[in-house]
């Protein structure tokens, strides 16, 4: 299971089930913001529907990550090895944690505690950052690279997680409490967006190590189509900020369908995101070897 | 320059000075001992390899062939209590010359790597 094509089916499980994770999420922290005494019926099946994402892909995830490990060459040898994987690898130990954690939020939601839901899970979204390359690294690379990831995972959970319950509210809320609700999460969108970029950038620097790369790695290059559908988000987000939003309630459909399409493009940034750190950034290319 | 100019360019700088030419994103050999390429009079009872971001030990690999071709690793790699990054491997060595070691690792972020060297004991 160490092939290409194994290794693009791990980088969309683990896309997947980052979109779960940040819908549900999302979902949680969006219900915090509504106005005082809104009703959104679906926020909480939506929630559910994200954990659901989550556990089935991160299962998915969790088999092929344990085949591969194991250079597993039959189904046995993968379940002979899943426990090994459960209990002593950072892998193991934090996934099956930042699962426990949503399960724990979303019945927290289910009780209408939103807040304490939002919080529960905005900590399994964040922990995801010692899974990637700056949670393994030591010194003060591994720390930028640490909190960068934090960052930009928080930045992606709140913006990306909580469009498709931001769409749902828009949906359901009366005209005045849609404005309301939308010009509240305009702002927020606008800082993750912020966020989003600034830590790109300083993974860009850490990991791809310049433009040439772009064009000559299979990091680069997917790291560049990541880049341009962030692009093509981050327009989406302004036409809704400064065309549709401030048309309110006008604009509704409008705005509904624009949201939904956004989700859309966010879950293939996901999912490319997914790959992507499956793969060897160009920036150590050469060290193997040794 | 107004101010925020200033801040902008400062903060630039910085991300560039920070920024090393190439960043460890995964699990390389850093240092070993014996180390790489090294002549040694006495022969070791284990090697420490020393790798560039933590190790899961469980599933890293080693093997040690001697000058003869056969293996002289006696166990499997064991974890260093409080490091990590780092793993020793038991091994057997009885007689002159150059020994071969191959290693694969997985590091704490999923990516195995690979790698060989040698070193040579000569008393």
């Amino acid at each position: 299971m160490d092939g290409s094509g194994w290794l693009i089916l791990r980088g969309l499980c683990r896309g997947l089930h980052l979109a779960g994770y940040f819908s549900a999420f999302g979902t949680m922290a969006l219900a915090t913001t509504l106005p005082r005494g809104a009703r959104v019926p679906g926020l909480r099946r939506m929630a559910w529907g994200g954990f659901a994402l989550a556990l089935l892909a991160g299962a998915a995830w969790f088999w092929l990550q344990t085949a591969y490990f194991a250079a597993a060459q039959t189904s046995a040898d993968v379940v002979n090895a899943l426990p090994i994987v459960a209990e002593y690898t950072r892998f193991g130990l934090l996934l099956l944690g930042r699962m426990a954690a949503l399960l724990l939020a979303a019945l927290a939601f289910q009780l209408a505690w939103a807040r304490v839901a939002a919080l529960l899970a905005l900590g399994g979204v964040l922990a995801e950052a010692w899974l990637g390359h700056g949670g393994a690294m030591a010194g003060p690379e591994g720390a930028m690279l640490l909190s960068s990831a934090v960052l930009h995972l928080a930045g992606a959970a709140i913006w990306l997680g909580a469009l498709p319950a931001l769409a749902l509210a828009l949906r359901h809320l009366p005209g005045a409490e849609a404005a309301v609700l939308a010009r509240r999460f305009s702002p927020i969108g606008a800082a993750c967006v912020a966020v989003l970029l600034g830590t790109a950038a300083l993974q860009f620097l850490l990991l791809v190590g310049g433009v040439g790369a772009l064009f000559t790695t299979a990091y680069g290059a997917l790291a560049g189509l990541k880049l341009l559908l962030l692009g093509g988000l981050i327009t989406l987000a302004a036409r809704n900020k400064f065309r549709l939003t401030p048309r309110l309630p006008g604009s509704r459909a409008a705005l509904i369908r624009a949201v939904a399409l956004e989700a859309a493009l966010g879950l293939v940034v996901l999912l490319a995101a997914g790959v992507l750190l499956q793969l060897e950034p160009p920036a150590m290319a050469g060290m193997a070897g040794m | 320059m107004p101010v925020r100019h200033r801040f902008v360019s400062a903060a630039l700088g910085g991300l560039i000075l920070l920024s090393p030419a190439a960043a460890f994103a995964h699990a390389f050999l850093k240092t070993a001992e014996p180390g790489v390429g090294a002549v040694v009079a006495q022969a070791p009872s284990q090697l420490l390899l020393t790798y560039t971001e933590g190790l899961e030990v469980r599933f890293c690999t080693v093997t040690v062939q001697g000058p003869d071709g056969a293996a002289v690793q006696a166990g499997k790699p064991q974890a260093v209590a409080g490091h990590e990054n780092e793993m020793t491997v038991p091994v057997h060595i009885t007689a002159p010359g150059k020994y071969t070691v191959t290693w694969h690792a997985l590091s704490v972020d999923t990516h195995k790597t690979e790698g060989r060297f040698s070193f040579t004991i000569s008393p």
